[in-house]
């Protein structure tokens, strides 16, 4: 259920950076709000794979962390880590994103991808774009390690994606809006912010794991 | 942009009133924080020690109230109040505390019991998340205390409705602070900020609501509030609270203290409160605006170097307004040269030195700056002769 409720409450940071790359892409594939539907069906299915991979991947290394003190500070120093990231992400001079920089606008080598690979590119824009260091897919990233197992980490970025997907659904009717860049940088900064509070987190984890040993 | 009326060049700077008239202008100021200051407690005191701060107090705001009509400078009497009350507010708060706990710290044993007072910054924290997951985050028990937090809701959703981001340069009681600290220099020492630092308040905004919603509770509270170093710091037990101690000064003196003055802007108002950004968005639903009319500009760009909370850049200016995040404190309209700034009322004509405009705006907002916080500074004047006469600020 806390997956589901990140997502609901993280959605609009999560369309932020997955619409820069899937509004020109629609704009440029779709030639109306009918035809984009399975266009964005399959971005989607991306996504969800790309997640459940993630989660799956998660759980794996929480398990393979053991119990007590040591779970406290492995959690502790990936919390760290996953802080130094986001902070260099979120407060260093902005890049354009890999998947972004293969839609951006150039229709004419989308729609060459897109006769090549009609079917699969959507899937890996969804995959790439669903993969992307936005807060709220770091945030998932802890939840699903503290979670306690493979399947519920798996379930969390399940429900996680069942959350956010909610505020892609009007995408094929509502076209290119004006302020994602805006809202990519408050994003980006957002990242930063929750890279200084893992950042806390970390810190605190670590110290209390050394103090139990 | 609607009509620019053609002024004599002087008039944008000549805008106070004549005697009569500033008097005329202030009288219903002094009816109206007459009735709430002293109406609101049942009639004049009796006690020396009750009436002469009530009196003060309310001589005090009307004596500034008509300097702002009769210069018509706005920033320069606004601050003097502002920062008073930020500072009684310290005060007042402070020694409080004391007299009820004992103590400045804030235990777990307070925080389980709804010892903590309602502060206006968790409002985005508590009413956004409260919209998706129907659970309420608020640092302390609502139990048997939900009759006035939800009072200051309504104060609040008043203030935001009349007021816009309005409130945080005529409301906030936290503000005063960084905004006395940034007129200690004369020279600005820090100039060059860049733009895109204006917009973390928003990811702040963004980042607390979904670790609020996540960790199901306050975030900010917990973790980033600077105001913790003047109000209640957390009871250093462990190493947790002591980090979190080491954060809330950091983040005071940082942003509150250091960068205000070497800036000489509101850092923490401009950079990153997210109570501030929370406001600007209804500033888009908000009557009152500053506007610039662009045939009188010089393009000198100052507003953009003063503006405390960073509301002016060149695109604004080329669209002869300011950004979302403007808090209405004037200081713009004080201090353009060309006399381009000035108050405007949205939806009717834009006229240069608009001195209607800027009277609607100013009573509803001096007047929520002195009820909002007037008990605090008579608190504080109380305890200022108390400290005189018994040597300390504890009844």
């Amino acid at each position: 259920m806390s997956g589901f409720l990140l997502g609901l409450a993280s959605g609009t940071s999560c369309l932020a950076f997955c619409a820069p790359v899937l509004v020109p892409y629609l704009v440029a594939e779709a030639a109306g709000p009918l035809r984009s539907v399975p266009l964005l069906a399959r971005f989607m299915f991306g996504r969800l794979l790309g997640y459940l991979l993630f989660g799956l991947f998660v759980g794996v290394a929480g398990s393979l962390v053991g119990q007590g003190p040591r779970r406290e500070i492995g959690f502790g120093l990936a919390f760290l880590g996953l802080a130094a990231l986001l902070v260099c992400y979120g407060f260093g001079q902005p890049r354009r994103s890999k998947a972004a920089c293969v839609v951006d606008g150039r229709t004419s080598a989308l729609r060459r991808l897109a006769g090549r690979w009609p079917g699969v590119l959507p899937i890996v824009l969804g995959l790439l774009t669903g993969l992307n260091l936005c807060p709220p897919f770091a945030l998932a990233v802890a939840g699903a390690a503290e979670s306690g197992g493979v399947a519920a980490s798996v379930w969390f970025f399940a429900t996680f994606f069942l959350g956010t997907s909610i505020f892609f659904l009007p995408l094929p009717g509502l076209g290119a809006l004006r302020r994602f860049e805006t809202l990519r940088l408050v994003a980006r900064l957002a990242a930063g912010v929750v890279g200084v509070y893992f950042l806390y987190r970390g810190v605190v984890l670590v110290h209390g794991g050394l103090a139990r040993l | 942009m609607t009509e620019a009326c053609v002024m004599p060049l002087s008039a944008g700077r000549d805008r106070g009133l004549s005697l009569g008239r500033a008097v005329l202008v202030s009288l219903p100021m002094v009816l109206l924080t007459a009735f709430m200051l002293i109406g609101g407690r049942g009639g004049m005191p009796r006690k020396a020690m009750e009436a002469i701060p009530l009196l003060i107090t309310f001589g005090g705001v009307n004596v500034l109230f008509f300097l702002m009509a009769k210069s018509g400078r706005t920033d320069r009497y606004r601050a003097v109040l502002f920062v008073t009350v930020a500072v009684s507010f310290a005060i007042s708060f402070v020694a409080n505390l004391f007299e009820v706990r004992g103590s400045m710290a804030l235990t777990e044993e307070d925080m389980l019991r709804g010892r903590t007072p309602f502060c206006h910054m968790v409002i985005p924290m508590t009413l956004i998340p409260a919209v998706f997951t129907r659970t309420i985050n608020f640092p302390g028990s609502m139990l048997g205390g939900f009759a006035p937090i939800a009072g200051m809701f309504v104060i609040w959703i008043g203030a935001t409705v009349s007021l816009g981001r309005g409130f945080c340069s005529w409301g906030c009681f936290f503000g005063g602070l960084e905004d006395g600290f940034s007129r200690v220099r004369k020279r600005t020492a820090v100039r060059n900020i860049a733009d895109r630092w204006t917009y973390l308040p928003y990811a702040v905004l963004v980042s607390i609501v979904i670790l609020s919603a996540l960790s199901l509770s306050p975030t900010y509270c917990m973790w980033l509030c600077p105001f913790k170093t003047v109000s209640e710091y957390v009871a250093v037990t462990d190493f947790r609270r002591a980090l979190q101690a080491a954060i809330f000064l950091s983040l005071f003196f940082g942003l509150v203290v250091v960068l205000p003055i070497l800036s000489r802007r509101r850092t923490q108002c401009g950079l990153f409160c997210p109570m501030g950004a929370f406001q600007g968005l209804f500033n888009k639903t908000n009557l009152f605006e500053v506007k610039i009319d662009q045939s009188r500009c010089s393009d000198c760009a100052h507003c953009t170097r003063i503006c405390p909370t960073f509301s002016i850049d060149k695109a604004s200016l080329a669209r002869g307004a300011t950004r979302i995040s403007c808090s209405k404190c004037g200081k713009c309209v004080d201090d353009c040269p060309k006399g381009a700034a000035t108050f405007h009322v949205k939806g009717t004509p834009f006229v240069l030195g608009d001195k209607l405009a800027r009277f609607l705006f100013l009573y509803p907002a001096f007047l929520f700056l002195v009820v909002f916080n007037g008990g605090m500074i008579q608190d504080t004047i109380r305890r200022l002769f108390l400290l005189v006469s018994t040597g300390s600020l504890l009844r």
